[in-house]
This record gives structure tokens, sequence and C-alpha cells, in this order.
């Protein structure tokens, strides 16, 4: 094999800096397009499980529209599809700020909502029906009901799923390289064209994916332990 | 059973290193007989697709009309063509990995590149340029600075702009259709690639008189096509194929049907390309 390993390339010469870059562009997009996902999740999650059909019709259309289309679709769709419809004074004010940055976070956030939306409702509707009417007996409001009752309890039972969904929105911000983001992915096979070390960026990227990844894992499985609720969940092993 | 498994296990993987020891690239063609290449969808004329769902291409056609009958005398046996799609950052991986045999596609052929890879002798000529919207005031390398730019990810184009033109603000596609789509609806100002592949692209857009090929060439691109290292019996043949299409006039008339005035993309070859590729057919 005439493979010459050559590890210096991820963090001198000129290729030096680009792992960390990707890797802060990666971190930010995937920070914003979570805090998207999460609000969008939370409301439409609620939504579907709302006493009124309008809100349950409006709700079901944006999952179903936005998680049966490709994440790949949906970024071409933000970066090309959306900005004509703008004003040309907007237009231009977005490309010259970071139109391919925003367009995938937005891309992200709306696709991984209506995945949340999913995982939020599954949380809510393993609530005993008792808890929304005994609330509602109490006085409260259908809003109130689920602002003060029902979604803190949902929003502990959901950990585990909302974990998995939150390591997926990171991994798939790779996908954000197609409309030029220059995120983790995109360095490292920038890395490799500029100093055809493919095998040492790959794995570089590789591992750090891993790593951030297992980082947010941790942290979840800590949170979900200290905010199980008792009597609610089946006691499993402990890992 | 546990031992029969061990057993089994061993045996597989002896076959399978023993089939990863080396075997050159006319040895594999001549096992399987398909030469497999890697070549572009979308970057007319060299590789793409047309208007009746034909991958076609000049690059595709030197393959086939030059190279596949070299191969198959060489050989003595009929030699098929396949094709794999390939772009400025797949290409080199496609070809190490052993996935394709040869890049016929609009590789420029560089001596960095050569640390990685071996060429053909050069099949076109080229440089880099601009693709703009006609009237811009855009007009070459020199007005390019602080302007939003467009390039492919890997390609030498976009790194020559990160060098000379730091200021440029470089937006890298993995593509030429996202590339030239951002340019289009104006996420870009400019796109910068290959004058014939920008002429390409041009000549194919929906209004070609709304475009715009503009500056000097700041860079030259000799297309070559690109194949493994230490493979000379494989790159032997390639270039006798090149070498005896440039001498039997075959070369001209391909390049006639693709560049010619009546061809997808009008690009007179210049004397001096003529005489630059006539000269590289060395005596037999």
């Amino acid at each position: 094999m005439n493979y010459q390993l050559n590890w210096s390339v991820l963090w001198s010469g000129q290729t030096g800096g680009w792992l960390l870059q990707g890797l802060l562009t990666t971190l930010q997009i995937s920070l914003l397009a979570w805090l998207i996902a999460f609000a969008l999740g939370i409301f439409s999650g609620a939504m579907r499980t709302a006493p009124l059909a309008p809100l349950r019709w409006l709700a079901s259309a944006y999952v179903e529209f936005f998680r049966n289309v490709p994440l790949l679709v949906w970024m071409f769709f933000w970066y090309f599809g959306v900005p004509p419809l703008l004003p040309q004074v907007v237009q231009d004010w977005l490309f010259d700020h970071g139109a391919e940055f925003w367009a995938g976070v937005f891309a992200l956030g709306v696709y991984h909502g209506a995945r949340f939306s999913e995982v939020i409702r599954a949380g809510i509707q393993a609530i005993p029906k008792t808890q929304l009417e005994a609330a509602l007996s109490t006085g409260l409001t259908v809003t109130q009901a689920y602002r003060l009752i029902i979604m803190p309890i949902a929003l502990r039972l959901i950990i585990p799923p909302a974990t998995n969904e939150t390591v997926n929105l990171i991994k798939n911000s790779s996908v954000a390289l197609t409309i030029g983001v220059a995120e983790l992915t995109f360095q490292t096979r920038q890395i490799e064209t500029y100093t055809a070390k493919a095998f040492e960026a790959l794995l570089a990227g590789t591992l750090i994916y891993l790593i951030v990844c297992l980082t947010v894992a941790t942290i979840m499985a800590r949170l979900e332990r200290r905010l199980a609720i008792p009597g609610m969940i089946a006691p499993g092993h402990e890992l | 059973m546990k031992r029969s498994l061990i057993v089994g296990l061993i045996a597989l993987v002896t076959s399978i290193s023993g089939y990863a020891s080396a075997e050159t690239t006319l040895e594999k063609i001549d096992k399987s007989g398909t030469l497999i290449i890697g070549t572009r969808t979308g970057s007319p004329p060299f590789g793409y697709v047309n208007k009746n769902n034909e991958w076609v291409g000049f690059s595709i056609d030197l393959v086939e009309k030059a190279i596949v009958p070299a191969l198959s005398k060489k050989l003595n046996k009929p030699i098929k063509l396949d094709k794999k799609e390939s772009a400025p950052q797949t290409r080199i991986p496609l070809l190490t990995s052993n996935t394709v045999d040869l890049i016929a596609e609009t590789m420029t052929d560089t001596q960095a590149r050569r640390d990685q890879v071996d060429f053909s002798l050069t099949f076109f000529v080229t440089g880099a340029q601009f693709l703009v919207k006609k009237g811009t005031p855009i007009k070459g390398i020199e007005s390019i600075a602080g302007k939003r730019v467009a390039a492919q990810q890997g390609s030498t184009n976009a790194r020559i702009i990160r060098e000379r033109v730091p200021s440029a603000k470089l937006v890298e596609f993995p593509d030429q259709p996202a590339a030239f789509q951002a340019l289009a609806q104006g996420q870009v100002q400019a796109y910068t690639n290959d004058g014939i592949q920008l002429a390409g692209l041009k000549a194919k857009a929906p209004k070609p008189d709304g475009w715009a090929v503009v500056g000097e060439f700041y860079s030259y691109e000799p297309y070559g096509m690109a194949l493994r290292k230490n493979e000379s019996d494989f790159r032997q043949v390639v270039n006798v194929g090149l070498m005896d299409a440039i001498s039997s006039g075959l070369y001209f008339e391909i390049y006639d049907k693709w560049f010619g005035a009546k061809g997808e993309l009008p690009y007179a070859l210049t004397a001096e390309a003529k005489r630059f590729l006539q000269m590289q057919v060395v005596p037999k």
C-alpha cells in the first residue's frame, strides 16, 4: 500500500483550522435548528392531541407534509425555492448575510420539528386521560392545562426518543453541505481534496461526530434519570 | 460447529486477502470484460444527460471510440464500457478504491494531483473564467474582491480563488447544477469554472444571451484522463488509443461533432492547441 499517513494536516498548515471551523458551524446550525424544531414540535404535538378538530388537522398537515419528504429536498427548497418568493431587498440582504446557513437552519428545524412533534404526541398520549379531565375540572382552560400539567409530564416521559431525534438532527446537519454550508462533513472532504489524506480526514470527522453525539446522549441520559417520574415508568436496567 | 465456523472464517479471510493482492488494471478489465469509467452527468458537453435521456459527451465519446478499441485490440477480446458518475470530490477516491478504472471527464492535470494519480495525455485545453449575468460589473478575477462567487467543491478553481483573492466570498457546492442555480437566482454573483464548461452551461441555458463568460484565463487547465498509479501497461494502452485517434484524425472528427460549428457547443480549436495535441503523438 502506497498510502503515507500524515496526521498533521488535521491541525497545521493551510488545512489546520478547517476541522474546528467545520465543527463550530455544525454545532451552530444544529443548536439553532434544534431550538426551532423543539418549539415547533411542542406546539404541533400539543395541537395534534387538542380537543379542537381544526387544530388537529392543521398539525397533522404540518407533520405529514414535512416528514414525508427527504431532508435533502427540503434543503434545496429553503435555499432555492424560498428566496425568489421574498421581496428583492430582503433577498439581497439575505444573500449577503449567510443565506446558505439560514436555509440550512430552517430546513433542518422545520423537518425535525415534524419528527419531534410525533415524539411529543406519543408522550402526551401516554399520560392518562384522567389528568387532563382533573385539570379541566379545577377550572383551568385547555391551554393552561396543557402548559402547566400535561406538557411538563410529557416532556419528562419522552427523553429517550427525544435524545434519538436530537442526535439525528446533529447528524442530518451534514446534508447542508449540498447547499454550500461549510460544516464538518464539508470540511473533511475539503481537507481530503486539498491534501489527499482521505483516511485521516474522514477518521477525524467520524470521531468528532461520535464524540459530539455521545456527549449529547450521555447528558440526556443523566437528565432522564434525574427527571424520571416515579410510578409512571417501568424500571429498566441502568446502563 | 464452532470449529467449522473458525475454519470457514480463516478460509474466507485468506481468500479475501489473496484476492486483494496486486491485480493490475489490465488484468481486471480482461477478467470482467468491462472498462468502468467515471464521468460527469451535469457538465455539457463533456459528460451530461441529453434531451433524449442519453448519457453522452465528448469525454465519453473519446473513451468509446478511441480507448475501448485500443483495449480490445490489446486484450484480444471485445471490451464493454460501463459509466459511473463522478464529481471533483469523489473522483480520486472512486479511482483509488477500484470502483472505476479511468476518470474521463473534465479533470485538470496538475502536479499536485500527480502525487495521487497518473494522467493520460492531455485531451483538451482550456482555462478558468467566470460566468455572470450579462451586464454585471464583474469583468474577471480583478473585479471579484468581496463578491460572492460560486465554485465546485474540490476544484482547482476554488483553490486558486481562495489563494489569490481571499476577500472573495467563496460558496462551494457539491455539483455544477446547484452552483448554476445559485447564480441564476442571485445567491451568488459569479460562478467560476473552466471556460469551456461555462460556455457549455451558457449554451444549454434557457436564455443563452442572458449570460456572459468573462475574464482572461486565470489558470491553465489541461484536461487529462486520470488512472491509478503504477499501471504503466494500462496507461500505455490509453495513451496509444489517444495518439492513434489524433494521428488518424478521429480525434478531430469527435472534436468537430461536439465543438464544431454545428456541434453542441461551438468552441473552435486554436491552431496552437491543435499543434500541441499533434505534438503529443510520439513516433511509433
